[in-house]
């Protein structure tokens, strides 16, 4: 077997992250070509809300367990991210008991989201270790009790994040183009790590953990993994968001965008990259419709009061939906990809092979 | 090969096994045989060190494996195929096979073992990109196996694999064990059909209430008389 049919093999079993980027890729292009300022920014929150997604996608779908605290790894990416790429003087203006070390400090863009993105990352393999050992009902809530511990962090912790108040003078870094680089690139990376060996034992696991364990997975390992990654990942949507909403405060990580991100999941499909793809596009193509809706509603005076929450209780709904009458998602666990492009076997056998008896061979075992 | 000596393994305060000795050689077939709660399921489980006896020893080629992981117990080589094949049905049949492999260091042998398997189990090669849950009984029954000899097992251990399976799959399964084992594969086989069991299997051990109540050969046990015994009445 040479090397380059191999993987020609290997791509054409492996459409579905190029058919999910495609049309995304299309789609950025022609905003960026055509769009208005409304437009760039929505399809700009778009990517953010796909690295958002993904990440979380890395972990809950892959292991089976609803994370909550997913949204706090975000927060920390987007605080630790400003404090290296703010300039001094903004640092000074909105930070003014900023620890002195820090002051001085003023990395460029990239390097900034790389370290907030660590810091995610480290956070979650401190804690993660002794989180890993709880399943089900009792992982949730402890997940659900970090996130609160994170958010107290950051509402508390005022000489880094200004307390409860809005940290404002960040730059806007995150362009059109820069969130559309890391919303595909997380699509690769996701789909990657499902097909890993790590990932296909972090599968396993989900679907029985016994079994897996009785054939030689070291379940925590590979939930810590899973976890410490899509941290990571969590951690760059963060710093991404960050400096694309240039101000922000603690409750910007809180609740609120728990439950966009994890109806996002939900409604696309917690199983799959491609339902993790399409339910952020749903969702999000979805909520700005509804607002553009309940604006024009408001402004035309339908109603003899404002119409407030409409979009939240649409999308609740929708969610509520999903949960009834297609409880895996939109798209399940299966990936979109070229119907028969699958290989049989790998295509590396032929049928004479599979039909000829195997000869036995002496103390070879199968 | 393995040998298990005076084995006691309790749920809570009721003996399951009571003392049980047996012993597999390299390249046997080996069955165990017995009504249901003679204590089959939980000699197994407790060779694969999901559960840990109260007494006795076990030894797979000369090492003691009492209070190893199952982990571990899977590397040095013993592969336990449970009752109600517990495959990862929301896996395809590729995944599940390559979870089988991943005990064993050697990756380059993993495509040439695929092939082997694929002989022995022409259906997983069709099935290939399917969800394992979406498959029938007896195809599942088919993975659970061939996820278990994917591991290079020195040792497979099948519980009832025949169960539940229609009766033309019942033959396809015996045939399949009778071809393992006539390619080398070392076989300890729990059944209730004790019939088929007979006729393939090397040695036969006779369970009773957790009791070796007779340990033989195929033909002796049916010269004794004691298979009838067990099964139709005359408990102690």
């Amino acid at each position: 077997m040479k090397n380059t049919n191999a993987g020609i093999l290997w791509l054409k079993s492996h459409t579905t992250p190029f058919i999910l980027s495609i049309p995304l890729l299309i789609l950025a292009v022609l905003v960026q070509a055509y769009g208005d300022t409304l437009l760039v920014r929505i399809v700009t929150v778009l990517f953010i809300n796909l690295v958002m997604v993904l990440s979380l996608q890395v972990f809950m779908g892959n292991s089976g367990i609803l994370n909550f605290a997913h949204i706090g790894f975000m927060g920390i990416g987007a605080y630790t991210s400003v404090l290296f790429s703010m300039t001094p003087q903004a640092k000074a203006a909105t930070l003014p008991d900023l620890y002195p070390f820090l002051r001085p400090i003023h990395l460029p863009f990239l390097p900034s989201l790389l370290i907030g993105a660590i810091a995610a990352a480290l956070v979650a393999a401190l804690v993660g270790y002794a989180l890993m050992r709880l399943s089900d009902a009792a992982a949730v809530i402890t997940l659900f009790a970090l996130l609160v511990i994170i958010h107290t962090i950051l509402v508390h912790w005022s000489i880094v994040t200004n307390g409860p108040r809005t940290l404002f003078g960040v730059d806007n870094y995150t362009s059109l183009g820069i969130s559309t680089f890391f919303g595909i690139l997380v699509i690769f990376i996701a789909y990657l790590f499902k097909e890993t060996p790590v990932g296909l034992k972090l599968r396993a696991s989900r679907d029985d953990r016994y079994a897996a364990a009785s054939i030689g997975v070291n379940i925590v390992q590979v939930r810590w993994a899973g976890f410490v990654l899509s941290a990571f990942l969590a951690g760059f949507g963060g710093g991404l968001w960050a400096h694309f909403i240039t101000s922000f405060s603690p409750y910007a990580f809180y609740l609120t965008e728990t439950f966009s991100v994890l109806s996002m999941l939900v409604i696309g499909g917690t199983g799959s990259v491609s339902g993790a793809v399409l339910g952020t596009v749903v969702v999000t193509l979805l909520r700005e419709g509804l607002r553009a809706v309940e604006n024009s509603v408001n402004i035309a005076g339908v109603f003899p009061n404002n119409l407030v929450g409409f979009t939240e209780v649409v999308l609740s709904l929708l969610l509520i939906l999903i949960l009834v009458f297609r409880p895996s998602g939109l798209l399940g666990s299966q990936e979109i990809r070229l119907a028969n492009t699958i290989p049989l076997a790998s295509g590396k056998f032929s049928a004479s092979e599979l039909s000829r008896e195997s000869s036995p061979k002496e103390g070879e075992h199968v | 090969m393995l040998t298990v000596e005076n084995l006691q393994v309790a749920y809570g305060a009721i003996l399951a096994l009571k003392g049980v000795s047996l012993e597999v050689k390299e390249g046997e077939l080996v069955a165990l045989i017995g009504v249901n709660g003679a204590g089959k399921s939980t000699l197994l489980l407790t060779i694969a060190g999901v559960l840990r006896p109260v007494s006795g020893k076990i030894t797979f080629g000369g090492d003691s494996l009492v209070g190893k992981s199952p982990e571990e117990i899977v590397r040095r080589g013993i592969s336990l195929v449970p009752e109600g094949r517990e495959i990862f049905s929301s896996l395809t049949v590729e995944e599940n096979l390559r979870m089988g492999a991943f005990v064993r260091k050697n990756q380059a042998e993993y495509q040439q073992d695929l092939e082997k398997v694929f002989a022995l189990f022409p259906i997983l090669k069709q099935r290939l990109h399917q969800l394992g849950g979406t498959l029938s009984g007896g195809e599942q029954q088919q993975l659970a196996i061939a996820r278990a000899l994917m591991s290079h097992p020195a040792l497979l251990m099948l519980d009832e694999p025949s169960l539940g399976l229609a009766p033309a799959l019942v033959d396809q399964i015996f045939d399949l064990i009778t071809r393992l084992h006539q390619q080398g594969t070392t076989i300890l086989l729990v059944e209730q059909n004790v019939d088929r069991t007979l006729q393939i299997a090397d040695r036969v051990y006779l369970l009773q209430t957790g009791k070796v109540k007779f340990g033989g050969t195929a033909a002796e046990v049916r010269h004794q008389g004691e298979v009838e015994k067990v099964y139709l009445g005359g408990v102690e």
